[in-house]
């Protein structure tokens, strides 16, 4: 569905991500872990079409999508809920969602349905609709964030470390809903610094060390690296 | 009492103009995060299109107005192509440089084409009329209700509407609006059109009361920056009840201290807000 292929990016003469391929099969979840500044969130800015590359190729279901601009890339079915969350912050939560169905704002009935379905899945951004997104807990915001990207009805959604900021009980629920967004049809790559509940929701993995894929493999094999267990996972 | 009525009337006239350049501005603010220095000449612009339609082609005041802000709105949207557009990736400085560049030309342009003497604006809407026991000029009630009304349609078309939206997304997050599938080049040139025609629109009712001459823009500009301090940068009721909050001020202290005096009020309020309140006056909760 999405390749990377030899796909090198840089912040001037600096090179951040180093001939990197990476291939996300349709309906799987892919993640890509790495310790801070290993390059993940420039592989999803590059994806989304906010960062340009200097070397390779992105190739979206047959297409090369990487010269495109990021609104057509996200017109195309690619969504990113992104580092920093990127919220609207002085528009309400239900603004927020609404901008989410941009691409789809010809089709009211499509959005009522994706705006029930993400408050079912969030039910405090129900509770807290008409509040502003700036006034909402960072974990709050997050859920919002992530409810946001699934307005567009993305086919394939990235998200950047989804699980950053939340309490322990409800990353543990996050990666829940993630599995089950997934479930109900939308390939997922996921960017994390918490591997093990990455891993085990996660078909297969990319370990990203100093911007180029040190180790990958399907989750067990993963798991059952002692390098990556032994810098990523902990005991 | 009657003549503190007529005191505020006069200062609605003057704060929807006011209002209006604030609003271009404010709006451009939110795309460029810049403020727009060649706003002013923009307006001036408006006054001589106008001004040239009704006298060289003998249109209607109101046909003339229409175009004024068609042409000014797509100057202003060839000035974001052109000059701002370009800069998007240098640092702020270059856009301020830049922005001061065009304000300059502009002026010289106009003094080239229509020289500089004060020009009168005729207007169909010089009559007086009376209004529960209060006169003014149709002119005045035409500005005040003209400006109601674009206000309500602008309102409704950036609450209400998911391309108007767009400018506020954008102003508040730009990366945030290109994620979720907001094609950001389209919405700064609409931004600047909507800017270009209001400040024409503003130049257009105000020019029959102020003249026309090649720094007609100058207070008008300084006072929208006073403005949309107070109000906070960026903010459109900010913008709104800033304007008017101005124009009340200069009418009332016009008459009550000194005619003279009445475009220092404009920056005693702001020395003064300032001081009290540093983060202007309308800066809701939840803005970073
Ligand atoms: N805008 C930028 N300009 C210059 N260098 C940058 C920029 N953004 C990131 N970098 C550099 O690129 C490298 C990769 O950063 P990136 O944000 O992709 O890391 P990451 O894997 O997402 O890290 P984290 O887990 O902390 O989010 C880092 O060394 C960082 O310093
Ligand atoms: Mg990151």
């Amino acid at each position: 569905m999405l390749e990377l292929r030899n796909v090198s990016v840089q912040y001037g003469s600096f090179t951040a991500v180093q001939n990197v391929n990476i291939h996300v099969h349709e309906g799987e979840i892919v993640v890509l872990l790495g310790s801070n500044g290993a390059g993940k969130s420039t592989v999803f800015r590059t994806i989304s079409g906010l960062n340009k590359l200097s070397k390779g190729e992105i190739v979206f279901k047959g297409n090369r999508i990487d010269r495109y601009s990021p609104d057509r890339i996200v017109q195309l079915g690619i969504v990113q809920c992104a580092e920093g969350r990127k919220l609207f912050s002085r528009m309400t939560v239900y603004e927020n969602l609404l901008m989410g169905a941009y691409i789809h704002r010809k089709e009211k009935e499509k959005i009522k349905q994706s705006l029930n379905h993400v408050y079912e899945l969030f039910p405090i951004l129900k509770e807290k609709r008409n509040d502003l997104a700036g006034a909402l807990s960072g974990g709050q915001q997050q859920m919002l964030a992530i409810g946001r990207a699934l307005m567009s009805r993305p086919k394939l959604l990235l998200l950047d470390e989804p699980s950053i900021g939340l309490a322990p009980l409800i990353v543990e629920q996050m990666f829940q809903i993630i599995k089950q967004i997934n479930k109900e049809g939308t390939t997922i790559l996921l960017a994390e610094q918490n591997a093990h509940a990455a891993l085990h929701i996660a078909h297969k993995g990319y370990v990203f060390e100093n911007g180029t894929i040190a180790v990958q493999g399907t989750s067990q094999e993963l798991f059952a690296n002692d390098n990556v267990h032994k810098a990523y996972i902990g005991t | 009492m009657e003549f503190f009525i007529q005191q505020l009337l006069n200062g609605l006239t003057v704060g929807s103009v006011y209002s209006l350049v604030a609003l271009g501005l404010t709006l451009v603010y939110g795309i460029l995060h810049i403020p727009n220095f060649a706003h002013g000449a923009l307006y001036m612009m408006g006054g001589y299109v106008t001004l040239t339609m009704m006298s060289k082609s003998g249109l209607p005041y109101w046909l003339a107005i229409v175009i004024s802000m068609i042409v000014i709105g797509t100057l202003g949207v060839l000035l974001e192509r052109l000059v701002f557009y370009p800069l998007r990736d240098a640092p702020p400085l270059h856009d301020k440089i830049a922005a001061i560049g065009i304000l300059l030309f502009l002026e010289a342009f106009a003094q080239f084409v229509w020289g500089a003497d004060y020009q009168t604006m005729p207007t169909p809407y010089g009559k007086v009329v009376n209004l529960f026991g209060l006169t003014l000029t149709a002119q005045r009630l035409l500005i005040i209700t003209s400006t109601i009304a674009i206000m309500v349609l602008l309102y409704f078309f950036l609450k209400k509407t998911f391309i108007g939206a767009t400018i506020i997304a954008m102003s508040q997050n730009r990366e945030g609006a290109n994620l979720v599938g907001i094609n950001i080049n389209k919405v700064a040139m609409m931004t600047f059109m909507i800017s270009g025609s209001l400040a024409a629109l503003a130049a257009s009712l105000a020019s029959p009361i102020n003249l026309v001459f090649p720094g007609m823009g100058h207070l008008v500009i300084l006072k929208a920056f006073v403005i949309i301090i107070l109000g906070g940068m960026g903010s459109v009721p900010g913008a709104i009840i800033g304007g008017y909050i101005l124009g009340f001020s200069e009418s009332l202290g016009a008459t009550y201290i000194s005619n003279d005096y009445k475009d220092i009020i404009a920056f005693v309020i702001l020395v003064i807000i300032l001081t009290i309140k540093p983060t202007g006056l309308f800066v809701r909760r939840g803005q970073s």
